[in-house]
This record gives C-alpha cells, structure tokens and sequence, in this order.
C-alpha cells in the first residue's frame, strides 16, 4: 500500500524524519542495502558463490533486486524486500481458500504458489479421529469453504516450491468477527508469539507471517472459542451477535494503525500496533483521519524522534 | 479482487448498519484524494486522481474534426474509458471490456447531455471553428490504473480536472471561411483558452448494502452490493445524469431519497475538489 498524497509542507517533513532515520541506522545501512545495479563487495581473492539476487557482470557481482545483501560464508545473495512471502517451516500464517477438491483444500498465502491443506492435516470438529472414508471427502465442505479465511501453520515446504499447512490445533481454523489487513511480508518478523490477545481492548490479533493480518473481537471464554475453533461450519456466522460499536471501533484504530505503519514500511509488531494505537488517541485522531497524510507524517517524525534517543 | 468469506460479508455490513466500515469511515465519508493535473505532456489536458487505493488518469485531447450531423455550430466530445490489466489480472485480454463499456456509458450519460447536444458538461458550441465545415473534437480518454472501488466517482473527478487542465489551441482561418472550397488553418499552439468548466459534473455513486446506503464504496464492499445508484450533480446543485447498477430492484421512494442525499454531499464536496484542482493547476509540473 502507497501512502497518502502529501502536500510540500508534509513532503519535506517527511524527508526530514526519513533523513533522521536514515542516520539513527548508522553507517550499516548504506553497505547492506542494494539496489538494481548495485556492486556488491565481495572478496574476489578468496571467491564467492554467487547466490540468489546476483549477477557477476565484467569481474564485478551486481544486484539484480533491490534489497538486503546476506552472506552465508562465501555465499552471497540478495535478499529482495518487497517481494511475495518466503515460507519457512512453523510460520503461523492467515490464508483464503481458494479451492476445494479432492483430499485437500487450497490456499493463497501470497505465496508464489497456493498452500495445500490435507484433509488429514486438520483438527475435525469435535476431535473426533478420521476414518478415511469417501464420505469424510465429502464433507470438507462443512470445514473450510472457498473464499474462508483460515490462520494456520506452515507444516513443510517441498521442493517444488509447493508448501503443506496444518491446522492440527485448537488455534488454528477458520477466522471471523473482524477484518483482515495486508502488508507486505517482509513488515512482520517471525516471533515466539503470533496470536496476541490484546485483553483490555477485547480484541484479539493474529500476525500472520506471510503479511496478511487478522484483527478481531476477542472470543468470549475459554479456549473453546479461540479465534477459529471448531465452531467451523459456514453457518455458524448466521444469527451470531453483533459487535458492539466500542470493539468495532478499537478493531477499526488497530487496523489503520496497520495501515499506517504498512505505508511507513515500519515492522509491524504488537509493540509497534500499540504505539501507533496510543498515539492515535494521544493526538485525538478520530478513526477515519488515521489514513490522512497529516497521521502519518506526525507518525513518521515521532518513529525517527524514538530512534535518535537511543 | 476475490470474493469475501461468510464471516467477512456479516462483518462488513454490520459496520454499514453501525456508520462504521472497516476503514473507520462512516457512511457519508469519502476516502482522501489526490489529484494532480498535466501529467501527460501530450494531450490538450490531463488528470490523474487517486481516491484510496483507486487510482485513474484521464487525457482529453482536442483534435480538429467535422460538427455531429445536423448540429452545425457544435463541437464534438466523446468518452472511452480502458481498464488496464495492471488493475487487476481480470482485466487481462478482453476481460475489463464490460467493465470499460459501463464506465464508459455512465460518463457519457452523464456528460454528454441529449442527443441534439444540448446539457452537456461543455457547452458544446464553444468548440466551434468554421460552422457546418470544422470543429473542436474533445477526446476524453480515462484509464483505470488501479481498482481499489468506486471508479465512476474517481474517472469523474478525473475528467473534471483534465477539462480544467485544457488548453484549446487558438486557430486562425487563412481561407475558405465562406463559399465550397475546403477552409485552411493556422494552430497556434503557444496561445491557448481555457474551456468553461463552470457546468462540469461530478458523480456521487450511493452503493447500498443491507438497508443501509454510502458513499465512495471500496472494493471490498462492492462485492457485497445489491445496487448502486450513481447520480451526476454539477456545481449548481443540477442533476445532470442518473445511473442504476447493480441487479437488485429498489423503491422509487429509496431511490429519490438517494439522488437528494448525493445532491447535498455534491453541494459541500465540490468547492472542496475545487479548491483541490486549483491547487493542483497552481503546481508548476517542471518545478
């Protein structure tokens, strides 16, 4: 997501927080940081391996992508920030289904290609062991339909390319009662924690590592009701109460907040979301405005002000 | 852009139903919106507006042509509209011709006025050069870049903002203003006049969903429409053009409803674009 069309007095103080930025990173972030055409250093009297993002042109190794240089001993490679989510095994993700057929469903994790989910990969209602059975193939539809969101976890990736989720815990499953944000995947870091419940705002937070984030009202009670639990079935939405205007309101702040901070290109973590969510209320910006140029230029100074105290 | 999950489609018309979407808008907001004007050097005028993540370009070029057919003293307008595949990969091929051809037909409804010319956004006779033999023909070209909702609204604005970017250049008749032969012309492109865009309207579209109807729908929320109705009001409050999309019938009474709603919204939003094409025009495109 672009940020909004600012005017030249936001313009330069944009550039001024962003030129604070740039110094509060120091000296590193010039020799890490490529772009297209770029040279990259590399010790030609020891060798290298030319890995991923590279290109050797007239004794010289250029980037081929703009991003961040990473060398694994003589490996040198680039590493392009904004490009489609590189899975790794354990990530918690937040997907659509896209297709349901034959053991397995379909879903667009912003991947180069779908995930696959196995029918035998996912928890049944109830906990009920799997009979492998013809029937138990045709009711996947009473799990997961298409266009479903659903959080999951990344069980392996194959060679191809291709990667296997599960969904084989209480955890995982279908998701509802609040609203979906992208960014780009390379905004989220992989933590110990990707669901967060944000208790005094009654509402819960799935970060999903492939850049889709899920913000919705916290599931009453026990673990039971955890954000999508095996209250699976599609009809499970019908005739559900209404959220209440106050947690629609906090999920609507929170959401912009990922915006904001999305546009910015800053990490996107709780930490971050709640800082953007305090100062929005802070600076008495109603929710609609927090997409204005004025939060986020205001957001950007207070970030670049944050990083030159340390 | 897919479709929504069951549980999105409750969500989102809760917050229709509770004047809080998903952005934090209530139902009469519209998103911010940017536009900058002579973007492409080429063309007479030029626009690009960005409403959210909408984001169209519109060119209008003046070329020299024949009056329409039994309308002498008038210039010509004509509209086409394109949706670029970088949009969305649906429109890849022939895939955004439908699209293209609905946008296209709901601006010129809106913009083109009735078949002897006359209620145009233009006044169609300030085109005139030599009657009966040559013209001002306005080709308005609009290219949609990004689809993030609300396209007619955006394509309008747009429009509205390459007509005031639009220099006619000034013609001098060397011959042949009177009698058969063929009349000659000297273009001077240095010295250029300004159209009146005093009557130029502006497309309101009131999407409803639920029971409920808003502004400036994104794309989300336009998967979920059961109708729309797009009216286009001009500068003094007129109703210039009404379209209906969208299969779902609706009351006539829901539907005047509508139209007065989009004419007060258009009463306080067009100064405000005004000021906003203005500024837009003021910025120097070499500096």
């Amino acid at each position: 997501m672009s940020g909004p069309h600012l005017d030249a007095d936001h313009e330069l103080r944009i550039a001024k927080a962003q030129r604070l930025l740039r110094d509060a990173a120091g000296g590193m972030h010039s020799r890490a940081f490529v772009n297209v055409g770029d040279v990259i250093p590399v010790d030609h009297e020891a060798g290298y391996l030319r890995g991923h993002g590279t290109q050797p042109v007239k004794e010289e190794l250029l980037a081929t992508v703009c991003g961040v240089v990473e060398r694994v001993n003589k490996l040198v490679s680039v590493r392009p920030l904004r490009a489609r989510y590189n899975a790794e095994t354990g990530d918690v993700v937040v997907g659509r289904v896209t297709e349901v057929g034959g053991n397995r469903w379909k879903v667009d994790v912003n991947s180069r290609k779908d995930a696959e989910l196995l029918l035998a990969a996912v928890n049944l209602p109830g906990g009920i062991q799997r009979r492998r059975t013809a029937i138990d193939e045709l009711n996947m539809r009473d799990l997961y339909v298409e266009n479903d969101l659903i959080s999951a976890e990344v069980q392996s990736l194959h060679q191809d390319g291709s990667l296997h989720l599960h969904t084989r815990s209480l955890k995982y499953g279908k998701l509802r009662n609040g609203q979906l944000v992208r960014v780009a995947p390379y905004l989220i870091k992989r933590l110990k924690q990707h669901f967060h419940q944000l208790k005094d705002l009654g509402v819960d937070l799935i970060l999903g590592c492939n850049g889709f984030i899920w913000i919705s009202a916290a599931s009453p009670g026990n673990k039971d009701n955890l954000p999508g639990s095996v209250a699976t079935s599609a009809s499970a939405v019908v005739g559900e109460s209404p959220l209440q205007f106050e947690v629609r309101e906090r999920i609507c702040r929170l959401a912009n907040s990922v915006r904001v901070l999305g546009a910015l290109g800053l990490l996107i973590s709780p930490d971050s979301i709640m800082q953007t969510y305090e100062a929005s209320l802070l600076w008495e910006v109603p929710v609609k405005d927090m997409l204005s140029a004025d939060f986020y230029v205001k957001l950007a100074e207070k970030e670049a002000e944050q990083r030159m105290k340390r | 852009m897919g479709a929504l999950s069951a549980a999105e489609v409750s969500y989102i018309e809760g917050g229709i139903a509770q004047n809080l979407r998903s952005d934090g808008r209530g139902r009469l907001d519209f998103r911010n919106i940017s536009i900058v004007t002579g973007v492409i050097p080429q063309a007479s005028g030029s626009a690009r507006c960005k409403v959210g993540g909408t984001d169209v370009m519109v060119s209008v070029k003046a070329e020299l042509g024949s009056p329409p057919k039994g309308r002498p003293t008038h210039g010509g307008m004509m509209i086409k509209i394109e949706c670029s595949p970088t949009a969305a990969p649906e429109f890849e091929g022939r895939g955004g011709e439908e699209l293209s051809l609905e946008l296209t037909r709901g601006l010129e409804r809106s913009f083109l006025g009735g078949p002897n010319g006359s209620g145009a956004a233009i006044d169609l006779s300030s085109l005139r050069i030599v009657d009966g033999k040559t013209c001002w023909v306005l080709c308005i070209d609009g290219l949609v870049l990004s689809s993030d909702g609300n396209l007619l609204d955006a394509l309008s604005i747009a429009i509205k903002a390459a007509l005031t970017n639009t220099g006619l250049p000034k013609v001098e008749i060397v011959a042949g203003e009177t009698g058969d032969e063929d009349p000659e012309f000297e273009v001077d492109d240095e010295e250029s006049s300004q159209l009146d865009i005093s009557n130029v309207p502006i497309i309101i579209t009131l999407t409803k969903v639920g029971k409920h109807y808003f502004v400036d729908a994104t794309a989300e929320e336009e998967l979920q429409m059961k109708s729309a109705v797009s009216v286009a009001v001009n500068r003094k409050g007129v109703i210039c053009g009404v379209t209906k999309r969208g299969g779902d019938g609706l009351d006539p009474s829901v539907i005047i409803d509508m139209i007065s709603v989009a004419q007060q919204i258009a009463l306080t939003y067009i100064p405000a674009l005004d000021l906003q094409i203005a500024a837009a025009e003021s910025v120097d495109p070499d500096s």
